[in-house]
């Protein structure tokens, strides 16, 4: 394309002479205002790279805080790891069959393989239960026969706290339970009616 | 005055020294960043980094109600480095320091690995200058951090996984146990793909206090923990078992005992109980014999609990029928010219083949059931699955011996009718009466349900495939002429469960050793119950009984175990008559 579209000149209009020479201003011209560096433009580049800095040193800062907040938190994971361990360790060992039936003896208590009783609604009682003998049990406190070592008594005292610990939370069996009508639950017994399935007084 | 030559030739001099320095400096840097990058990275990374093993457990064995039978537990060795032990101070609790010598560091700590203060303190100093020597070996967690709350300088720890068996002696024959160098018996061996770990390890760069530079892991290998291997036993009936037969087995002076507890429905085991008992976590107080599972690993004659698979043969075939009859004798002269005798003797007896059982007659077996061609009975034994070890596969499992038809001799033709010349485990004696139970179908014995990887996969699924071995009518047939055994038999009183149909077959079988059959004898009960609907097979043996040389040793710990099985498991007692069983006179 060419270019002949004409160009208008700006025009300067002479100063009238004769006058009384003024006080000499040195304008600066538009384009050399633009040239000019302004001292914003300095000043932001400056901030920004001092902020730039000032972001990277407060990152690594919050990554070495980082590092040790995760060393620490290995160190208590490992550490309550560590505990639940030995803690379930300790209860697998007092739930064996041997401790258990050990404390049981202990209680007085004895197996019986006779202690079941069946009802049938339609023929009564198909099978009463008996009371042991020496021939429905077996002996409960004989660790020579089915030993086992991890039953320490340092094991077995374990248990007994955590009993004692479990009893002194429980509620007492006479204490009143608030909520539940006062009175009923001593001397009050259920009708019973032979014949008929037993029910409630209802109100 | 300078020459302007001179001064060019000082320019020029100056200008090669530049360029030989810069040239080699690059070449420098180009061999140090380039050609030897590698090596030196590898160099100054084994410098910084260092690998710390993650330590992946050994998977555990539960029972089927998720009981642990073995876990992995921490165990730590407490060692130290002499050349960094001395003399430090430490704050009393009233806030005034207090000097602890080596001697009261090492009394201290042998206070807490209960070892003799004198061999720490001589382990400590004998050597000033060693990095390292063992104080104690596989301590708990507690007396590890007791040790380390000490604050000695130069003493440390180090993990020393370790095996632990909560249960002790409870299901031991079969969970096994592990040496030091890896697993040494039971399941702990022969399921070792499924409960193997292995460890991983991470590496990365450690700074100056120990704590891992922010994003220097150079590599990390995940730790791959075993997996949970389920057994099809339960805990406390196990330990019913075992202590129901250790006590009678004490009582009547037997070298060892066992008794199996079998689910019909699946021939899942419940219990597999082995006298002398092995604590795994004790293993030094037990004989290495004993230390397996005598109840898959020994083979015996059974005896006459063969009688009942002897009378299945009978009835399998059309040969014979629960009434079949026979004259008695006590001592019969065979037509071969050998001879049978019956336990005790007898005046001659009239008794149908229900009878024969009852009253355990080997006359009675040998005369009806040599009736059944040698190869057929052969053939019906080996599908009821004898000289094969069971499904199960147990560590060293043995499948009991039987001669093929063709060598069985004039008197073991006889013999094997009731469980002599023949032998096998207490296990096999288990299936076979759990196939009777089953109505003639032989399941697979299981005792491992599933083995579970962590990531939640189940692998080692037992076959449920069943094979017919008799007919469902044979089966009913025989486990209610076995009935007769337990309601009207010698040994009645001593079995029979009140509100249970119950039947069962005793076996006194004599011992052959070096010299033939001598006094010896294994005594056993099997049996079934409730008869009219079969749930659960015990099988209860006593090898060598040194006071109570018959079945009767056997019978009251069959009662003991059936009724401790029908009672935990909740059978409703039977609702058909007790006394329905075939004649057993004619």
């Amino acid at each position: 394309m060419s270019n002949n579209v004409a160009i208008e000149l700006p025009s300067f209009v002479p100063h009238e002479l004769g006058e009384r020479p003024r006080h000499i201003e040195i304008v600066t011209t538009r384009s050399q205002k633009r040239a000019r560096p302004r001292l914003v433009y300095a000043l932001v580049g400056v901030g920004g790279l001092f902020a730039i800095l000032m972001t990277q040193l407060l990152l690594s800062i919050l990554l070495s805080h980082g590092a040790y907040q995760i060393a620490a938190l290995q160190s208590t994971q490992v550490q309550l790891s560590r505990d639940q361990q030995t803690i379930t360790e300790a209860l697998n060992v007092l739930q064996s069959p041997q401790n258990l039936a050990a404390r049981a003896g202990q209680l007085g208590m004895v197996t019986n393989t006779g202690s079941q009783g069946f009802l049938s609604l339609t023929t009564g009682v198909t099978r009463a239960p008996t009371a042991a003998t020496a021939n429905t049990s077996v002996t409960p406190g004989d660790a020579v026969m089915t030993p086992n070592a991890l039953i320490t008594p340092s094991i077995s005292n374990l248990g007994a706290a955590a009993a004692a610990a479990a009893s002194a939370a429980s509620i007492p069996p006479n204490a009143s339970v608030s909520g539940a009508p006062a009175g009923s639950a001593t001397g009050a017994s259920v009708a019973s009616n032979p014949g008929a399935l037993p029910s409630p007084i209802t109100h | 005055m300078k020459s302007p030559r001179s001064s060019r030739r000082r320019l020029a001099l100056a200008v090669v020294v530049t360029f030989v320095i810069v040239g080699i400096f690059t070449v420098r840097l180009v061999d140090i960043q380039l050609v030897r990058a590698t090596q030196l990275n590898a160099q100054s990374t084994s410098k910084r980094a260092i690998t710390s093993v993650t330590y992946a457990p050994r998977g555990q064995i539960v029972d089927a109600n998720g009981v642990v039978l073995a876990d992995s537990v921490n165990r730590y060795d407490i060692t130290a480095a002499p050349v960094n032990v001395r003399s430090f101070e430490r704050k009393s609790a009233g806030g005034a320091k207090i000097t602890v010598s080596v001697t009261d560091a090492a009394a201290e700590i042998a206070n807490l690995t209960k070892q003799d203060p004198a061999a720490v303190y001589l382990d400590l100093t004998k050597n000033p200058k060693s990095n390292y020597v063992l104080l104690a070996s596989s301590v708990t967690t507690a007396t590890m951090k007791a040790i380390t709350n000490l604050g000695i300088p130069g003493i440390y720890h180090v993990l020393h996984p370790a095996r632990a068996y909560p249960d002790g002696a409870v299901a031991g024959n079969l969970v096994g146990y592990m040496n030091t160098d890896g697993p040494g018996g039971g399941l702990e061996y022969s399921q070792n793909k499924c409960l193997a770990s292995t460890n991983g390890s991470t590496k990365y760069e450690q700074g100056a206090d120990g704590v891992q530079i922010p994003g220097s892991t150079v590599s990390s290998t995940p730790a791959k923990p075993g997996g949970t291997l389920k057994l099809t036993t339960d805990s406390d009936l196990q330990w019913f078992a075992q202590q129901a037969i250790a006590q009678q087995a004490t009582a009547v002076g037997a070298q060892s005992a066992t008794s199996v507890v079998l689910r019909v429905k699946d021939f899942h085991l419940m219990a597999v109980a082995d006298w002398p008992s092995v604590d795994p976590n004790n293993l030094n107080a037990t004989p290495a014999q004993n230390r397996g599972a005598l109840s898959f690993t020994d083979q015996y004659e059974p005896g006459s609990v063969f009688k009942a698979m002897s009378a299945a043969m009978l009835i399998d075939t059309g040969i014979g029928s629960p009434t079949m009859q026979a004259t008695v004798p006590s001592t019969w002269h065979t037509p071969e010219g050998g001879t049978v005798h019956d336990a005790a003797p007898h005046p001659v007896q009239h008794l149908t083949l229900t009878g024969v059982l009852q009253n355990s007659s080997n006359v009675g077996i040998s005369m009806l059931g040599s009736q059944v061609p040698k190869p057929v009975r052969y053939d019906y034994m080996k599908k009821f699955g004898l000289t094969v070890p069971t499904a199960v596969n147990f560590l060293g499992e043995a499948g009991g011996s039987l001669a093929p038809w063709q060598k069985w001799d004039d008197q073991t033709k006889y013999n094997v009718l009731y469980g002599q010349g023949v032998s096998a485990t207490a296990l096999q004696v288990a299936q076979i009466f759990g196939i009777l139970a089953n109505g003639g179908v032989k399941l697979p014995l299981t005792l491992v349900q599933s083995c579970t990887r962590p990531d939640g996969t189940i692998t080692g699924l037992p076959s449920t495939t069943g094979t017919r071995v008799v007919k469902d009518s044979t089966a009913k047939t025989v486990v209610n002429m076995l009935e007769s055994v337990v309601q009207g038999g010698e040994l009645s009183n001593a079995v029979k469960i009140p509100g249970y149909r119950v039947a069962g077959k005793s076996g006194t079988a004599e011992v052959a050793g070096p010299g033939g059959y001598g006094s010896d004898r294994v005594v056993s009960f099997a049996g079934i119950a409730p008869a009219d609907d079969p749930q659960y097979v015990v099988v209860v043996t006593y090898t060598k009984p040194a006071t109570m040389k018959s079945s009767a040793a056997a019978a009251p710990t069959f009662k003991k175990i059936m009724s401790q099985v029908l009672a935990k498991y909740g059978v409703p007692p039977s609702t058909t008559p007790l006394n329905d069983y075939p004649a057993t006179t004619w």
